[in-house]
């Protein structure tokens, strides 16, 4: 036992005179600084493509024929937790959507959103998904709040696309502001 | 009666001081780049990548930004202590590299002159580095003293404190060199040590290692770097002497850090490692000048690499390490040093 620790010490006093742990340490950082990065170079020439399951902005969808899938039951605004749906039906037989009740005016506050997909949950008709859409951020308020037109309108990302994936992207500046657009044919799998 | 060969003379240290100053002027913008880009590839990140390509023009942004800042003088400080302080801290490092021996002599061609690649080949080389490198201390210290800010005067103490703990074994190490090389002058220490790295002062067996390694820990900590960068720890101090700096002043300091980081690492290279000896005797000659450069860059990068390696040391385990270690080690290495050079002569 005594010789023991005796032994260990000097092999302690040993290894800290030859500076064993710093080597070691400076081993791992030096092998860090051969191998690559795993940054996205986001707005200029990647963009980062997320998974389908991921909640981003809300989309409307329409069935084959092209007629919107929302009833205007209001079960969505019902089951949002911070209230920011609003939800006017009328009715409507001019075969707009695929019952007599539509929406007049489908509202999300995305100020307000915590993008918990309650709604996409309630919705009978399935037709509300939170889709693909993450670059939300405008100079003003004019963009914090989402209408039934805009969000009818099909996604920049198809549902047939897995998702999880960098793909090029090109950063477009323009009189509206910029947006980054991703170029869906060139991807790469990230590092990690 | 002017004599025309003084007065060429005199032109020529002008000329080359100049040239050093504003080699030392602009080395820190490619360095912060360097140093950008190591952390950042050391952290599997890329560093600085939009201003330029690769980043290489951050250097210049930052330069400007830090030009139009706003020199904030706070109310209470100590105003003439406080303006003088940056100057006082970056002075020191610039003269210290009057001696540094960058090269050999050489010929010019043409006119066949002997142009020396140093501005001065003092005899007492290594005591005038220590002496003048020990001053820069005296920013540090104005700096933390004149802020009149808890932290700055914390930041100010330690550095006080590390600064001198960590002279002495600098300096014996530089001692140590002294014996082995018989001089003072860092162009004779260069010129003892010879072509080939079997001959260097690094590997003057056994006491060539032992000596650089207290040279590099005391360097280290001399220029206030990770592991070792107590007066500035963030942590604790939210930026220790520098706390109030702002615009050019601040940038003062940095320059004076990363010349001061450049000085240790060709100090280093001058008393270890052969100046600008080649490692390997060879046929075809290269320019001294040119493994100088590669050595000096090489420590560089190994301050970096260590910087993002190391975590910081609390602060009696550095003065643990600077009384209780270094010093001991010292003293026990002259005597070997001594008998090795009595014996062998």
């Amino acid at each position: 036992m005594g010789k023991n620790t005796v032994s260990r010490r000097i092999a302690d006093f040993i290894s800290k005179g030859v500076f064993a742990d710093f080597i070691k340490g400076l081993q791992v950082t030096f092998g860090y600084n051969l191998t690559m990065h795993i940054t996205i170079k986001y707005p200029d020439q990647e963009k980062w493509i997320p998974y389908s399951r991921f909640r981003g902005l809300h989309t409307l969808n329409k069935d084959e024929q092209g007629r919107e899938l929302c009833v205007a039951c209001e079960l969505c605004s019902k089951a949002c937790p911070t209230g920011c749906i609003t939800v006017i039906p009328m009715e409507d037989d001019t075969g707009r959507g695929i019952s007599d009740r539509v929406a007049r005016v489908w509202k999300v506050d995305l100020v307000r959103c915590l993008f918990c997909g309650y709604c996409e949950d309630a919705c009978p008709t399935r037709a509300i998904r939170l889709g693909r859409e993450y670059e939300l951020a405008c100079t003003d308020l004019s963009c914090t709040k989402k209408e039934r037109p805009e969000l009818l309108k099909p996604q920049s990302i198809p549902e047939a696309i897995t998702g999880g994936v960098v793909a090029k992207a090109r950063f477009i500046k323009g009189e509206e502001g910029i947006r980054v657009e991703a170029d869906l044919g060139k991807t790469r799998k990230m590092r990690w | 009666m002017i004599d025309t060969a003084l007065i060429i003379e005199i032109i020529l240290i002008v000329f080359k001081v100049v040239v050093v100053a504003m080699i030392l002027f602009s080395l820190p913008l490619p360095l912060t780049w360097i140093e950008r880009k190591v952390a950042g590839h050391i952290q599997a990140r890329l560093g600085p990548y939009r201003v330029g390509p690769h980043g290489v023009l951050q250097p210049f942004a930052d330069m400007i930004k830090l030009l139009f800042k706003e020199d904030i003088v706070p109310e209470k400080a100590d105003k003439l202590l406080f303006k003088i302080a940056p100057i006082v801290a970056m002075v020191p490092i610039f003269a210290v590299f009057v001696v540094i021996p960058v090269g050999d002599k050489f010929m010019i061609p043409g006119i066949d002159r002997e142009i020396t690649l140093y501005i001065s080949d003092m005899n007492v080389g290594v005591l005038y580095v220590l002496a003048i490198a020990g001053l820069s201390i005296y920013g540090i210290i104005f700096g933390g003293w004149a802020s009149n800010s808890k932290y700055a005067l914390l930041g100010g103490l330690r550095s006080s404190a590390q600064m001198i703990s960590y002279e002495i074994s600098l300096s014996f190490s530089a001692v140590g060199v002294v014996m082995i090389a018989n001089s003072m002058s860092l162009v004779d220490i260069v010129k003892s040590q010879g072509v080939g790295f079997w001959n260097w002062n690094f590997l003057y067996l056994p006491v060539g290692p032992v000596w650089f390694f207290v040279f590099l820990i005391a360097a280290i900590a001399e220029i206030n770097r990770i592991p070792f960068d107590l007066p500035e720890d963030e942590g604790t101090l939210s930026s220790g002497f520098h706390t109030e700096y702002s615009g050019m002043r601040f940038a003062f300091f940095m320059l004076a850090e990363y010349v001061a980081m450049v000085s240790v690492s060709v100090l280093c290279v001058v008393l270890f490692f052969g100046g600008w000896n080649s490692p390997v005797p060879l046929p075809v000659p290269i320019p001294g000048i040119f493994w100088f450069v590669a050595k000096v860059a090489v420590f560089i990068y190994f301050f970096m690499w260590v910087r993002f390696t190391l975590p910081r040391y609390r602060y009696d385990q550095l003065m643990t390490i600077g009384w209780k270690i270094l010093i001991p080690v010292c003293l026990v290495n002259i005597l070997v040093t001594g008998y090795m050079k009595i014996v062998l002569l």
